[in-house]
């Protein structure tokens, strides 16, 4: 049975905690609007580096990091959300396109990739951005093979053919990490959806403005 | 059937901080080692952020920060609060310094913040756990010593974790340097030897534990050594 006094002495730590709350979500806001320009410049400064890892910066003379467009794809991008593509040109003429596709089914979770495609569809190259595989393991592209996602560049749908888009395992043209071959599956899956994607797509890639 | 009697069992159950008032005898013994060993469980999730000696530095620091702020913080209001929201208000309190923190990592140390993925924000839980310890602690003075020196020891604890992992799993120390301090920092990082893969177990999480198991076994060891006259 509630009795009115259990009423009564309820109604003061409520005001309390919504006080509290109060405080605390005016002092993080304000924490957050002073903070969201330095955030947001090093979130720029970050892909700005993966991006100057696949195309030289001097091959093109705008600025990709506003110069970019929103594509949505979920069975060739990996993901139902926006996928952000950043365009560089030079002279207004097309120089690359880079994808930030997503590989669903890493080892553990999904992976980022920035994917860099010149005009025809040949692969410039690709960077992992993000991911949460097993250290040692299946993040060997980071160390121990360091060179492994050298190898996408000038890969294209055509080269090598579409049965040998995957890693030797399964009887395609890439090797696989010593001790993981879902990461290397996963990237080299995504990593051809990309381009499936850009070749349907190519046009509409490097068209000004925002999609309405 | 709802007795007095239960009723009253209830809200002794219920009640978070029976020994609120101010001058409460120190806990027994069995109490304290009860203590420690939920601190040591409260360390665990931390762990993680052990695999170098960068990590653990960095993070030590954010624990040296965020504990006694919090204690600072929770003594603070705990005397507008009633008994029945100090565990809410903890919680609430906690998660914003935590969020704060966050936004810290990321607008000035983004590469360092973001290897501490969701660990950050579980630090909150850690807080709120050895806040709701102290429920003895009479004054703010002391309550705010034993929460440095809370700090202090998982701050320690973290450093020599990573010292080892990240030797035994990669041969290094002070690797990614740079993202604690700075770009000149990156000829600090010392390659002791080379390895091709390390020792992997190190640097998985299982690594974590066993390291902190044999850590404890030299302290209980050498505890036993300074008990017993030789």
């Amino acid at each position: 049975m509630a009795m009115p006094a259990d009423k009564r002495n309820l109604a003061r730590p409520t005001v309390t905690l919504v006080i509290i709350a109060a405080v605390l979500t005016v002092g993080l806001v304000t924490l957050a609007n002073l903070t969201r320009d330095r955030i947001a410049r090093n979130q720029e400064v970050w892909i700005k580096q993966h991006l100057d890892a696949l195309v030289a910066p001097q091959s093109y003379d705008n600025d990709p990091l506003t110069d970019t467009i929103e594509v949505i794809a979920p069975d060739l991008l990996g993901t139902a959300a926006p996928v952000t593509a950043y365009r560089m040109r030079k002279g207004g003429l097309p120089v690359a396109v880079a994808i930030r596709s997503i590989a669903p089914d890493g080892y553990r979770g999904p992976l980022e990739l920035l994917v860099a495609i010149a005009p025809g569809g040949q692969l410039i190259g690709v960077q992992v951005i993000r991911h949460n595989e097993t250290p040692g393991l299946g993040d060997a592209f980071e160390n121990r093979d360091a060179g492994w996602l050298d190898k996408f560049r000038g890969l294209s749908l055509s080269k090598p053919p579409q049965q040998r888009w995957t890693v030797r395992r399964d009887g395609g043209d890439f090797d696989a990490f010593t001790g993981a071959t879902i990461t290397p599956r996963a990237i080299v899956k995504a990593v051809r959806r990309t381009l499936e994607f850009y070749q349907g797509n190519e046009d509409r890639l490097y068209q000004d403005g925002k999609p309405r | 059937m709802n007795t007095p009697a239960a009723h009253n069992d209830d809200a002794e159950g219920l009640s978070v901080r029976p020994g609120a008032a101010s001058n409460f005898p120190p806990p027994p013994a069995r109490h304290r080692a009860f203590g420690s060993t939920l601190q040591l469980l409260a360390l665990c999730p931390l762990l993680a952020v052990s695999d170098t000696v960068v990590k653990a530095l960095g993070f030590g620091a954010l624990v040296l920060v965020i504990f006694p702020l919090a204690t600072l913080l929770l003594a603070a209001v705990r005397r507008w609060l009633d008994e029945s929201i100090v565990l809410p208000c903890s919680l609430l309190v906690t998660a914003g310094l935590v969020t704060a923190a966050e936004l810290f990592m990321r607008a000035w140390f983004h590469d360092l913040g973001a290897s501490f993925g969701v660990f950050l924000p579980l630090l909150a839980v850690n807080v709120v756990v050895i806040d709701q310890l102290q429920t003895s602690s009479a004054d703010r003075g002391t309550a705010l010593i034993r929460s440095v020196r809370i700090a202090v020891g998982i701050a320690l604890t973290l450093i020599a974790l990573g010292l080892a992992r990240e030797l035994v799993g990669r041969g290094s120390l002070l690797s990614g340097a740079a993202t604690l301090f700075g770009s000149w920092a990156q000829q600090l990082e010392i390659k002791v030897f080379s390895v091709d893969m390390g020792f992997l177990l190190a640097l998985l999480p299982p690594g974590a534990f066993i390291s902190l198991g044999l850590l404890i076994a030299a302290r209980n060891w050498m505890a036993r050594r300074k008990s017993t006259p030789p």
